[in-house]
């Protein structure tokens, strides 16, 4: 196979078509390289996320997309030994540099994660607990809070008798949008999922992406998924990532009946290995 | 190009493309075997063809169940997906291609003991053998998946529009030069429309193809030359 040194992809264009008429750019990534110490596991990235649209990364396990959801959030710098280089832009500021601090930067950029992960408390102070972090609210503004987010995440109905019953007794589809309704409560303006429907049944499945399009509306998503139909389904711009390069990105529409690259086509048909 | 993971997959495929090519090789025979009985009279021939179209409609119908099947089991994408959309598009021209063939059979029977003078006959099958090349070649395109020669078949219809024309006046001009002609021009105008509408579904097929490869709709202007619905003739004074 032959991994060209730079990818060279005509991404606004893609994302123009995709996204037309609204295509402002929410997030920017410019020539990012990322290192897991001296695994070079992000290679000169260029990438484009367009606001209040979906956008999904796929690509097969250990070729760098969680990494790069990982970035947006800065949980790397958790982590020693691990260094980005380039920017990612987020409304003009960069989001690699120290200036910005961190706890702000994830309350702006959300994240969901593959498993649910519900705090072992109850309901009502799962979402409560994040929100008193960043801002002072009363008690009536909370409850506020709390019930406009859990109906958001279509999960009102279900939660508003038992708000205060540990969220560990819910189902796991139940826990995951609670997880969502958790990230959206402190406003963020991207919200990042990180295979969010991997471990829930179809049904609850559903439920989520049903939920995203609803999202959409306010928030600019981004999707890691290895489902490709999930990512046929919900996302507007669909990018390929393989061995820590970005090797085609483009509307949905068009990635996945007509894909320009061999390996994007090789990837999505099942034909990889 | 390289085989999917799940080998199963590729059998799937296979199939189904052999099924739309066995099809395309029986409708190629009935309206090779539906212009020959015209020809030659030959109602032996003609009966044979009406049977055989049943063989053809029941094809189609297994295709479009594989077709079905293979969306609903491996939710198939990018060309594994433009694989199957075109088999049951082609699958449908070519049901409609037997139909028609099937049709000009049944009017081969209605002319038996008919006055059938051969210079009337001469020119619905010099417009048959063009069709015949254009659906032998759209056929090849499709099992060597050659996007350049279906794009042959596809701008060449123009040809056999103008031959209909033509021959549309010509059958109208012997109408109206004796009576007797009537029933036979009538029959053998509806068997030339037969023809150049299996043209059409050639063209069809060359389309399909086109998007099968290439992943694009064709989406500009055929060249049409068929003016038989705006033409007329005048009645000799």
């Amino acid at each position: 196979m032959n991994f060209a040194p730079e990818t060279s992809i005509d991404i606004a264009s893609a994302v123009n078509r995709a996204t037309a008429p609204s295509a402002e750019s929410k997030l920017k990534v410019e020539k990012l390289n990322f290192y897991y110490g001296d695994n070079h596991a992000l290679k000169n990235i260029n990438f484009d996320i367009p606001e209040k649209r979906v956008t999904a990364m796929i690509g097969p396990s250990g070729c760098g997309k969680s990494t790069l959801l990982r970035i947006f959030n800065r949980m790397y710098q958790l982590y020693p030994g691990q260094r980005a280089e380039g920017k990612i832009l987020f409304d003009g500021a960069d989001l690699l540099s120290k200036d910005l601090d961190s706890t702000v930067v994830r309350s702006r950029i959300g994240m969901v994660f593959q498993k649910p992960t519900p705090f072992p408390m109850s309901i009502y102070d799962n979402i409560a607990f994040g929100v008193k972090l960043h801002e002072r609210l009363s008690k009536a503004q909370m409850d506020e809070r709390v019930e406009w987010c859990l109906r958001k995440a279509a999960i009102w109905e279900e939660t508003k008798d038992r708000l205060h019953t540990s969220a560990l007794g819910m189902s796991g589809g139940q826990q995951q949008r609670l997880c969502i309704a958790r990230t959206i409560a402190v406003r963020p303006e991207v919200i990042l999922l990180d295979e969010p429907t991997s471990a829930l049944d179809p049904i609850s499945t559903s439920k989520i992406e049903d939920l995203i399009d609803e999202l959409k509306q306010e928030f600019t998503i981004v999707i890691v998924t290895h489902n490709m139909q999930q990512a046929a389904r919900c996302a507007d711009i669909t990018s390929f990532f393989y061995l820590g390069e970005l090797i085609e990105v483009a509307a949905s529409n068009e990635i996945f009946t007509n894909p320009r690259e061999a390996r994007t086509r090789d990837y999505i048909t099942g034909r990889f290995g | 190009m390289t085989e999917h993971i799940v080998s199963s997959f590729d059998t799937d495929l296979k199939e189904l493309g052999r099924s739309v090519v066995e099809m395309g090789g029986q409708s190629e025979r009935l309206v090779a075997d539906s212009v020959h009985a015209l020809v030659k009279r030959d109602t032996e021939l003609a009966q044979k063809v009406i049977v055989l179209d049943g063989p053809v409609d029941l094809l189609q119908r297994e295709i479009e169940e594989k077709a079905v099947l293979i969306i609903a089991r491996r939710q198939p994408l990018a060309g594994d997906l433009r694989e199957i959309v075109a088999a049951m598009r082609i699958a449908n021209d070519l049901e409609r291609i037997g139909d028609l063939a099937k049709n000009t059979a049944k009017r081969v029977l209605a002319l038996t003991g008919e006055f059938h003078p051969q210079k009337l006959v001469r020119g619905v099958e010099h417009m048959s053998n063009i069709v015949l090349e254009q659906l032998k070649v759209v056929l090849d395109a499709y099992a060597t998946r050659d996007e350049a020669r279906a794009l042959e078949v596809w701008q060449r219809d123009g040809e056999v529009d103008v031959l209909y024309t033509s021959l549309f006046r010509e059958l109208l001009t012997y109408m109206m030069e004796d009576p007797r002609n009537i029933s036979l021009c009538t029959h053998l105008l509806f068997c030339a429309k037969n023809i150049e509408r299996i043209g059409d579904h050639a063209t069809n097929i060359a389309e399909t193809i086109h998007y099968l490869v290439t992943g694009q709709l064709l989406t500009e202007e055929r060249p049409k030359q068929d003016t038989s619905s705006l033409t007329s003739v005048a009645f000799p004074a």
